[in-house]
């Protein structure tokens, strides 16, 4: 047990550790994360499986590397804990009766003899140091005093305080890690759907996306309307970056869409030897419609938002934004199939129509409309608050680390036939020039003062 | 004066600077070196204008594409080094350093970077992008700094050894103590903006502060390297030489998160 304490408030293995975390993080980027078997393998060929094997291929989430994390924590809290206890009896239980030797052995120190008693020379003493906001401790032993003289302590602790904060930022992870989820609602205008693990649910009462001038998009804003028991509770206009909380879930703006299923279409048909021809439907997909005259009937079978003909020669959307919308018509007479094809958007000219006749028909997709949906993620993170309170020790820490270094100044006042000799030395791990020339300050104002 | 001749004249001024303190560096003139310095805070401010107007005209941060990005960096890398020179007369390093920030310039101002203002995406419309971006570029900034002070350690460090050593250089251990000095406000300034403000932001754009990002990865990896600078160099009394190749790597890691990331490796962050 004291031997395995020993390993662990080693800062060789902190440094062990780190230098093996490291690399082992440059290693997670190197290799992409959490994808296909079949891609590791056309990757990696034969190293595929072993990758898989050994977890290199969901690094941060594996159990080695999670472990590696977690015997670094061991090591902090123990190293941590380890120095605490000489760090509190330093501050708390100084040993005041330092020697001579003691103060001689450090590089910033003066010794000089003052004309003055050493009730007096205490007094002036003591007044210079308060007035440098340093804090005294005294302890008398016959003709001598010895004097610390301190401020900035807390800055002794700035570490403890960094690696304090450090393992909340660990704890809140591991939290959020096992009491956190993530769930993606899909929703329309109108509609209501309940929230995973929650026993509330959320309307999407309207859903937009801005555009600037040049078409860029701007934002997509869904409002958002948490719903108790049917009644409305909360409602927020929801943009990325500005999330809605509710009950400790957090509602985001992560995507939207449209339903291609059944959006609605408005075809123009046109005669090419009768310019004065002109028919204007709307019908949905799957829908049949009359075109009134010669018995032809139109259905729309199939509509892409972005008709693409892939390297398989198979007709696909290429994505759900409906860059080359695209139509299958048939037309039908008779109970017959009389012609059938695929008509664009953005290409009216280039229509795609096989028919068995002459045909004089042109069509022409003039409009679609779809209902678009909005994505919005809920989820719930019971560890977000306190990483949030680990990272405010953090920076404290630092602050404290760096710029808050404690300042010691040990004086021995020794008095023989009315005169003292003044002995004082300075400790500063940090700033020591700062530092150095306040303690010259000190005792140059001690030694000409009247 | 237009936002681009204003970033061409500063240009030139931090080319003018570079010279005086390369006049500097060969001569020993301590003159030189201050005329150095006024021409580089005078370039300092007009950079700043030119980074307030690029902000006034496009209305959202200046750091929002890769031009803007360098530019900004290159300004907190003057603004870094002011502050260093002022507060411990580094002059040698200012050649070096002029010779970093020139560097960054003439990349920010290569045709491969887009120069014109666009319109922000809905993820950036944020003001957590003015505090990440800012904080953690000039954390990044005095990183650099400990770079070109440890590259000049480790120069200055083997002439010593060799007896070359001339009276009027700094000497090595001041360089070795300004590194850390640059690295201790460095790093709670890489600490704050690079990992504490860029989870928060995370967390409000993106639904989770921590998302194993090659970003957000190469961040911690840079904060693990200058943690062991600091944990060899506090616990175990590492300095000199070992310790300034650790903050060239440290800095070099930083480099790679900046840049290499965006080019080579995809991931969440690659807007920016
Ligand atoms: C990435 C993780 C860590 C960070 C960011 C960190 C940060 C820090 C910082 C900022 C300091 C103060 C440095 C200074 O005063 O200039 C410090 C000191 C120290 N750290 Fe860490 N630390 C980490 C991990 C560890 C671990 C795992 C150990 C365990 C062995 C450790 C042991 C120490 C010790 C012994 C000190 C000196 C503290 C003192 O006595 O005041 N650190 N650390």
């Amino acid at each position: 047990m004291k031997s395995l304490i020993k390993f662990f408030s080693s800062v060789k293995l902190a440094i062990v550790l780190l230098i093996i975390i490291t690399c082992a993080s440059i290693l997670g980027t190197l290799i992409p994360q959490q994808r296909s078997a079949a891609e590791y393998a056309v990757r990696y060929g034969q190293l595929a499986g072993l990758l898989i094997r050994l977890q290199f291929t969901n690094l941060y989430h594996s159990w080695w590397y999670n472990g590696l994390l977690f015997l670094f924590s061991l090591n902090i809290i123990i190293c941590t804990l380890n120095r605490l206890s000489p760090k509190f009896k330093r501050v708390f239980q100084p040993r005041l009766r330092f020697e001579t030797k003691n103060i001689n052995s450090l590089k910033i120190r003066e010794k000089f003899r003052k004309n003055w008693n050493l009730a007096r020379t205490r007094e002036e003493l003591g007044r210079e140091f308060s007035a440098r906001h340093y804090r005294l401790k005294e302890e008398k032993k016959e003709a001598r005093s010895f004097l610390l003289a301190r401020k900035k302590t807390l800055g002794l602790f700035g570490s403890d305080i960094v690696h304090l904060g450090l393992l909340i930022i660990l704890a809140g992870g591991i939290i959020s890690g096992l009491g956190g989820f993530k769930a993606d609602l899909t929703l329309f205008e109108g509609q209501v759907l309940p929230v995973p693990k929650a026993d509330f649910q959320v309307r999407l009462d309207k859903f937009e996306t801005e555009f600037y001038p040049d078409g860029r998009v701007r934002d997509w804003k869904s409002t958002l309307t948490v719903l108790e028991n049917e009644k409305p509770q909360l409602s927020k206009i929801v943009e990325v970056n500005h999330p809605l909380a509710y009950q400790g879930f957090a509602f985001y703006q992560s995507g939207y869409g449209w339903d291609w299923e059944s959006p609605s279409l408005e075809i123009w048909v046109k005669k090419r030897k009768d310019p004065s021809f002109l028919r204007k439907l709307e019908f949905k997909v799957g829908q049949r419609v009359s075109l009134g005259d010669d018995d032809i009937q139109l259905i729309a079978l199939h509509f892409l938002p972005d008709f693409i003909i892939n390297d398989k020669n198979e007709i696909t959307s290429r994505s759900n934004e409906p860059n080359n919308p695209a139509a299958f018509i048939e037309g039908w007479q008779d109970e017959q199939r009389i012609f059938s094809g695929w008509i664009f958007a953005k290409f009216p000219d280039f229509a795609r129509i096989h028919s068995e006749k002459e045909m004089d028909l042109t069509l022409e997709l003039r409009d679609f409309k779809s209902s678009q949906f909005s994505v919005i993620q809920a989820s719930k993170d019971p560890g977000v608050n306190i990483i949030w309170i680990g990272c405010g020790f953090l920076m404290l820490g630092l602050a404290l680390a760096f710029y808050w270094p404690i300042r010691e100044v040990k004086v021995i006042l020794e008095e023989s036939h009315g005169k003292t000799e003044v002995t004082a030395g300075g400790i500063a791990s940090k700033n020591r020039d700062a530092f150095q020339s306040e303690f010259e300050k000190i005792m140059t104002s001690l030694r000409r003062s009247k | 004066m237009s936002e681009s001749t204003l970033f061409l004249v500063t240009f030139i001024f931090y080319f003018l600077a570079a010279f005086f303190y390369f006049s500097y560096f060969f001569s020993k003139k301590e003159n030189l070196a201050k005329t150095g310095f006024s021409i580089a805070f005078i370039g300092l401010l007009l950079h700043t204008a030119a980074l307030i107007m690029r902000t006034v005209e496009s209305g959202h941060a200046p750091f929002t594409n890769m031009y803007e990005s360098l530019s900004f960096l290159a300004w907190s890398a003057i603004l870094a080094y002011v502050i260093i020179e002022w507060k411990f007369k580094i002059r040698k390093a200012g050649a070096l350093f002029m010779l970093v920030v020139i560097a960054i310039m003439a990349l920010a101002s290569s045709p491969l970077m887009p120069k014109e203002a666009t319109p922000l995406v809905p993820a950036l419309q944020s003001y957590w992008l003015w505090l990440h971006v800012s904080v953690t570029l000039l954390g990044e900034a005095f990183f650099a700094l400990a770079f070109v002070t440890s590259i000049m350690y480790l120069v200055a460090d083997s002439k010593e050894k060799k007896g070359k050593a001339k009276k009027t250089g700094i000497s090595s251990e001041k360089l070795d103590s300004i590194s850390y000095r640059c690295i201790a406000i460095g790093f709670p300034l890489f600490t704050l903006g690079g990992l504490v403000f860029g989870m928060i932001w995370a967390y409000y754009a993106w639904g989770s502060y921590w998302s194993w990002d090659p970003k957000e990865v190469w961040s911690l990896i840079t904060w693990f390297v200058f943690a062991l600078y600091l944990h060899t160099r506090i616990v175990m009394g590492w300095k000199g030489r070992r310790s300034a190749y650790i903050a060239v790597l440290g800095f070099l890691a930083a480099l790679f998160t900046y840049f290499g990331v965006n080019y080579l490796l995809a991931g969440l962050h690659s807007y920016a």
